[in-house]
């Protein structure tokens, strides 16, 4: 990996980032590095530019994402993170297993404003496991517990994703 | 030192031209093409003032035609009038037969998995055919623009899969066309809108073509056209409006389903004239043989709901995956001729909650979008830089064990996009790993398109699981993959450029290019190797042409014997295709010609033999 994705967007290494601000920033580099810049340009730099641009891309798919953030952050501070999970946290997976139970009903009974609701509840957990990193990932006494929360983002982020795949089949 | 060819006084090139440049909208019904004037894109007509090309091709004895002459004979001339060829790019002989009962052609198996359709001409490939009618809109283009194209951008579906766009690359490669860029029809509908209403913010581009349907979610911001979402259906379009009201017809008149091609392409054209009458009027009289009978706006409404539907899930699906809710989008955009049908716009009005806007003529903003592009990307444009940021439209992943799809890059991403996923052996001592590259969005492998395969070799033996093989998705601007693959350990690779399983395959695309060698394009070392070739022709022919001049008076029989030799060597060398070997005796050639061009000179030759365009030394 070469520049740092944070140092890319000139931005300190933090959980809490403005996005708009993000944005504003990805959208500058991204006029400069797009292979539509180099359109005229011999077939070398023209494969440096599209190296470069998807580098863009991935970093600011990173930052933007917060359970990506996460990971990127914690990766950062050097220590080595374990593919899989196994950071043990029963207290979570049970919360998990009946949510993914009342996902289910909701399936079974084609309830489109169950499902809205669940979405925001959903979106509260997530905003309440991110309130919770950013209060602790920088501290290295708390790092279990920093990992442990993002553990549990990425579990929300699958979750997520059943619900929009629910949503989906609720629609044909 | 270069032998230089001199332009008769008045013909010499102008210095600062203008770079022309082109943006091609190649729709399933009609196409065109466009260009920036005056600094506004505007359409660019033929000779009797059309703008508009009809997408068909009729192949004759002993010619082609393309556009309004091809679709007159359709009905007379089913199966060497081709039309809606768009709907066959890169599909296989399968997909295509699905579509066969619509379909009047006699299709023949090509080399490849790719449906040929045998015509007067022999068998002609969808590629083929659209080749012929972008190569009518880049005449039309040189002649209207005076001068030879330094390229074009080509419009595709948003969800053109990456075998449809290799098609399309291959068919303007054969029509001759630089390709500046494959850009998706709603983004470039979205620049032509956006610069020219000057919006901001999230809007959403409904774009139903003849054949085609895409459905894009974007957010303008100041010249940035960045793409949210896309989505669609890319055999969802006009053409099966026109399909609902032939069934509709048959059943009414009690007709057997099992019309000749020339009786079916006939119904079709009444479906057709039937549903653009219905764009003003409530109601209208269709006549086919003895039977005649009326249609109302309701009965096509009825008709067309399940497509419409169809149409309106991907819209709803788009806006989630934008991450965004129906009602934060601030402007609907109506795009494509079937966007005239006023059950069209009425349901999608109500599904967004918006009048959808169409004061742009829905037949040409593609096109004006593409020449926008074009420009830029040519390096005419000054002011405020346009730039579009666009998204893969279906996953792309490989095939695991049990016949699963794992997804590398999910749908929606932005490209250019590059990803890596680690994978590992599967048997002790296994030195090969086939990779199997998919498009799509299901589980099963089965149910996605197979795009490619291709095998790493040559991994050093060892336990199960112990290779670490390092797998890379590469996605271009145009939104063409390439894939690599690598054992870490070793460092042993193999990459292909992915040529889908449903695309031609290489020998016939060589002989395409053969066929048409003049009109070789894009491909880089191909076009390389003909400009050398060119080059050292001209080189050839000006070097024989002083030759016969003035050869006798000014060269001894050894000197001229050194200049033949060095000709005849190349003459070998050009007809091979080493690029460099060519270039190498070109040089030699014009230095062994140099004192007797000096010598032509002095003599004073030169002004005997001006007009004969004649050569000088520069430098």
């Amino acid at each position: 990996m070469s520049t740092c994705h944070f140092a890319l967007f000139d931005l300190q290494p933090a959980f809490a980032i403005d996005l708009d601000q993000l944005a504003v920033r990805y959208r500058e580099l991204a006029r400069e590095t797009h292979p539509d810049r180099f359109a005229d340009a011999a077939p070398r730099e023209q494969r440096q530019a599209l190296e470069r641009a998807a580098q863009l891309n991935d970093a600011y798919q990173t930052l933007k994402s917060p359970s990506r953030r996460a990971l990127y952050l914690l990766a950062l501070r050097g220590e080595h993170l374990p593919l899989e999970a196994t950071v043990q946290d029963p207290e979570f997976l049970l919360q998990q297993m009946m949510l993914r139970e009342e996902l289910e009903e909701l399936q079974d009974s084609a309830d489109l404003a169950g499902v809205a609701v669940f979405k925001r509840r959903l979106k509260a957990a997530q905003a309440e496991l991110e309130q919770g990193f950013a209060a602790c990932w920088d501290r290295p006494a708390e790092r279990e517990q920093a990992e442990r929360l993002m553990r549990r983002m990425q579990f929300l982020d699958k979750l997520a994703l059943e619900v929009r795949e629910l949503e989906e089949r609720l629609d044909d | 030192m270069a032998l230089l060819q001199i332009a008769e006084p008045g013909q010499s090139p102008q210095p600062h031209q203008r770079r022309l440049a082109v943006g091609i909208d190649l729709g399933t019904t009609n196409s065109l093409v466009a260009a920036m004037r005056s600094g506004l894109a505007t359409p660019l007509p033929d000779a009797q003032g059309r703008v508009i090309l009809p997408s068909a091709v009729r192949y004759l004895a002993d010619g082609v035609e393309v556009g309004h002459a091809a679709v007159a004979a359709a009905a007379s001339d089913p199966l060497n009038s081709i039309i809606s060829v768009k709907r066959l790019m890169g599909r296989g002989l399968a997909d295509v037969k699905q579509l066969g009962a619509q379909l009047p052609y006699r299709f023949v198996a090509g080399d490849s998995q790719m449906p040929f359709i045998d015509t007067v001409q022999g068998a002609k490939s969808p590629v083929e055919v659209s080749a012929d009618i972008l190569r009518v809109l880049r005449e039309r283009a040189e002649a209207s623009l005076g001068g030879q194209l330094v390229g074009a951008v080509i419009t595709v579906p948003a969800y053109f899969d990456d075998a449809q766009r290799q098609a399309t690359k291959d068919a303007a490669r054969l029509a001759g066309l630089n390709v500046l860029r494959l850009l998706n029809e709603p983004t470039a509908a979205a620049v032509a809108y956006g610069l020219d209403k000057g919006a901001e913010g999230v809007v959403a581009i409904y774009d139903l073509g003849g054949g085609t349907f895409d459905i894009s979610i974007l957010r303008l911001t100041r010249g940035v056209f960045e793409v949210l979402a896309t989505g669609g259906d890319s055999a969802l379009g006009g053409d099966d409006f026109d399909h609902a009201i032939a069934g509709w017809l048959i059943e009414q008149a009690g007709l057997s389903a099992d019309l000749d091609p020339g009786a079916q392409r006939h119904l079709l054209q009444v479906a057709c004239a039937a549903k653009e009458a219905l764009t003003d009027a409530d109601s209208v009289t269709l006549a086919y043989g003895d039977w005649s009978g009326t249609l109302d706006r309701a009965q096509f409404a009825a008709l067309i709901e399940p497509l419409l539907a169809r149409s309106l899930k991907a819209c709803r699906r788009a806006v989630r995956d934008a991450g965004i809710e129906l009602d934060e989008v601030e402007a609907v955009v109506m795009v494509g001729g079937s966007t005239r049908v006023p059950r069209v716009r009425e349901a999608v009005g109500e599904l967004f909650g918006r009048t959808p806007l169409t004061d742009l003529d829905p037949d040409q903003v593609v096109a004006l979008g593409a020449a926008i592009q074009a420009d830029a990307l040519a390096g005419n444009q000054q002011g405020e830089e346009l730039l579009l940021l666009d998204v893969i439209p279906l996953s792309l992943g490989l095939e695991t064990m049990g016949g699963l799809m794992e997804k590398v890059i999910a749908r929606n991403t932005t490209i250019p996009v590059a990803r890596g996923q680690e994978f590992t052996t599967y048997k002790d001592g296994q030195t090969a790993m086939m990779i199997h590259v998919l498009q799509g969005e299901r589980e099963l492998v089965s149910d996605c398109r197979s795009l490619a395969r291709f095998e790493l070799r040559g991994i050093p033996p060892m336990v199960a699981g112990a290779a670490k093989i390092r797998v890379t998705y590469q996605v271009d601007a145009d939104g063409l993959l390439s894939v690599s693959a690598r054992e870490l350990g070793s460092g042993v690779e193999a990459s292909i450029q992915v040529k889908p399983s449903y695309g031609l395959s290489d020998s016939e695309i060589a002989r395409m290019l053969q066929d048409s060698f003049a009109h070789a394009g894009d491909d880089k070392a191909a076009r390389a190797l003909r400009e050398q070739q060119v080059e050292a022709e001209r080189l050839l022919e000006v070097v024989q042409a002083a030759l016969a001049a003035d050869g006798e008076r000014l060269l001894d029989a050894e000197e001229r014997a050194v200049i033949d030799h060095e000709m005849q060597q190349l003459r070998e060398l050009a007809a091979g295709s080493d690029v460099g070997a060519i270039e190498r005796q070109a040089r030699r050639l014009s230095q062994v010609t140099d004192a007797f061009a000096a010598r032509r000179m002095d003599a004073g030759i030169k002004a005997a033999l001006t007009g004969r365009q004649l050569n000088e030394i520069e430098e």
